[in-house]
């Protein structure tokens, strides 16, 4: 408890990001949907710094994780690169008309977002690199955003304070 | 002089911004049009992943890893006397055809021998050890602990005491990464032992099973027929224990790989003489 005191929500989120990030590349045989729920879980992360901490930052961070993403779960460069950099040049434009809704209203939002990244990625997979678009997969991704989400954004609010 | 300094400040703070979000993205188009050639950058980023990142995300992912490996012996432990009874009952059967092997061995020794022919068409590159797994909704992949260093190049064979595993997708100094054969993107020619009906395969979507894509003439091979790599595509060895055909539909037949994907500890890669 002490030691969170030190870091401020920008820093913890980066923390969430680094072990989402580190659990979803890393399949466990047992639990087969541990690392999708983390990868999802490092989605809603990254979608929150943007909406909420915006930064100069987070392109580097984009770069960085998008990169990463798509060499290790794709082993070609492409997908996650260009999913994570235009939410953050759409987010640009976008801010202004953000900034007037309610907090209900932009939950939904972040909520549609995530959805919207999730199945660009998959499209985009497909249409690159020719990977097969799997439908049951991505349910499971609806499905298992679905659960996720509202903890997520409990969790989130509580660290923001 | 103080409020013209300031805002000179901003500007140039601002232009830099600017430029970082313009380099940045100048880079990833980059990248992205390059992700495909054989470019020394693309290898070096592809280098530092697999060699720094993966073990750094393994030490993070530790916790998880452990538990499951508890969740695991748990279940071993709970299932330990009923395996036992199981395993007794096994080798008494493995005894009986231990017996009827060493027969079978000398007798095809002496057939080989009158038929002149060779032992095996296989090379022994690398036995390698998996490092991870990213078994995910893009791609089944796992990465193995030998590199271009021993000699693994692309499209080599990676197989286990089971039969044919995959196909190495992309070879670093020290790591390699092979392309299960259970991934939706990868395609196998195979050939059924009885009828030599030859066709595709590719991975099922559940991860289980693998269909066939194309089957040529249209003859569907029989229910529980031992499928073998036909050697036509040239990428996998001829003759290459792949599954056995478990479920035959109209125009299509799944085939069940002989091999435990769950269960890959260390891995041959293999070539052909």
């Amino acid at each position: 408890m002490e030691f969170s005191k030190f870091l401020n929500p920008s820093s913890k989120l980066n923390i969430i990001l680094i072990i989402s990030f580190s659990i979803s590349v890393n399949s466990f045989i047992l639990f087969p949907n541990v690392n999708n729920v983390f990868y999802i879980l490092f989605h809603l992360t990254l979608i929150y710094l943007i909406f909420y901490h915006y930064h100069y930052y987070l392109y580097v961070v984009a770069l960085i994780y998008g990169i990463l993403f798509d060499i290790l779960l794709l082993n070609n460069i492409g997908v996650h690169l260009i999913t994570f950099l235009s939410l953050l040049i759409l987010f640009i434009f976008l801010r202004k008309y953000l900034i007037s809704l309610s907090s209900y209203q932009i939950i939904f939002i972040y909520f549609i977002t995530l959805i919207i990244l999730l199945l660009i990625e998959q499209s985009l997979a497909n249409l690159i690199h020719n990977y097969k678009f799997n439908m049951s997969a991505f349910l499971n991704f609806f499905l298992i955003s679905l659960i996720i989400f509202i903890p997520t954004v409990f969790l989130f609010t509580k660290l923001d304070k | 002089m103080a409020p013209k300094f300031q805002i000179k400040v901003f500007q140039i703070s601002s232009f830099i911004k600017n430029l970082t979000i313009i380099s940045i993205v100048t880079l990833s188009f980059l990248l992205v049009f390059f992700s495909k050639s054989d470019l020394y950058l693309i290898n070096g980023i592809k280098n530092i992943s697999n060699a720094v990142i993966i073990p750094i995300t393994k030490v993070i992912s530790a916790p998880v890893n452990v538990f499951s490996n508890f969740v695991d012996e748990y279940k071993k432990f709970r299932s330990l006397k009923f395996e036992n009874k199981i395993l007794q009952e096994e080798i008494i059967r493995l005894k009986k055809w231990q017996t009827l092997a060493i027969q079978n061995s000398r007798e095809n020794k002496v057939l080989k021998k009158l038929l002149n022919a060779t032992d095996n068409n296989l090379t022994l590159v690398k036995t390698a050890s998996l490092i991870n797994r990213n078994d995910t909704i893009y791609s089944k992949l796992i990465n193995l602990n030998a590199g271009y260093d021993d000699k693994i190049m692309k499209n080599m064979s990676a197989i286990n005491e089971r039969g044919l595993v995959g196909k190495v997708i992309d070879a670093t100094s020290n790591n390699s990464r092979v392309i299960l054969l259970t991934d939706p993107n990868l395609s196998i020619s195979v050939k059924s032992v009885s009828d030599g009906i030859f066709s595709l395969l590719t991975g099922h979507g559940d991860g289980k099973y693998l269909v066939s894509s194309f089957v040529k003439e249209n003859k569907m091979p029989r229910l529980g027929d031992i499928v073998v790599t036909s050697g036509t595509a040239q990428i996998f060895p001829v003759d290459l224990l792949v599954g056995k055909v478990a479920k035959v539909e109209k125009n299509r037949f799944f085939v069940l790989p002989f091999v435990d994907f769950k269960n890959i500890d260390y891995l041959q890669i293999v070539t052909s003489k």
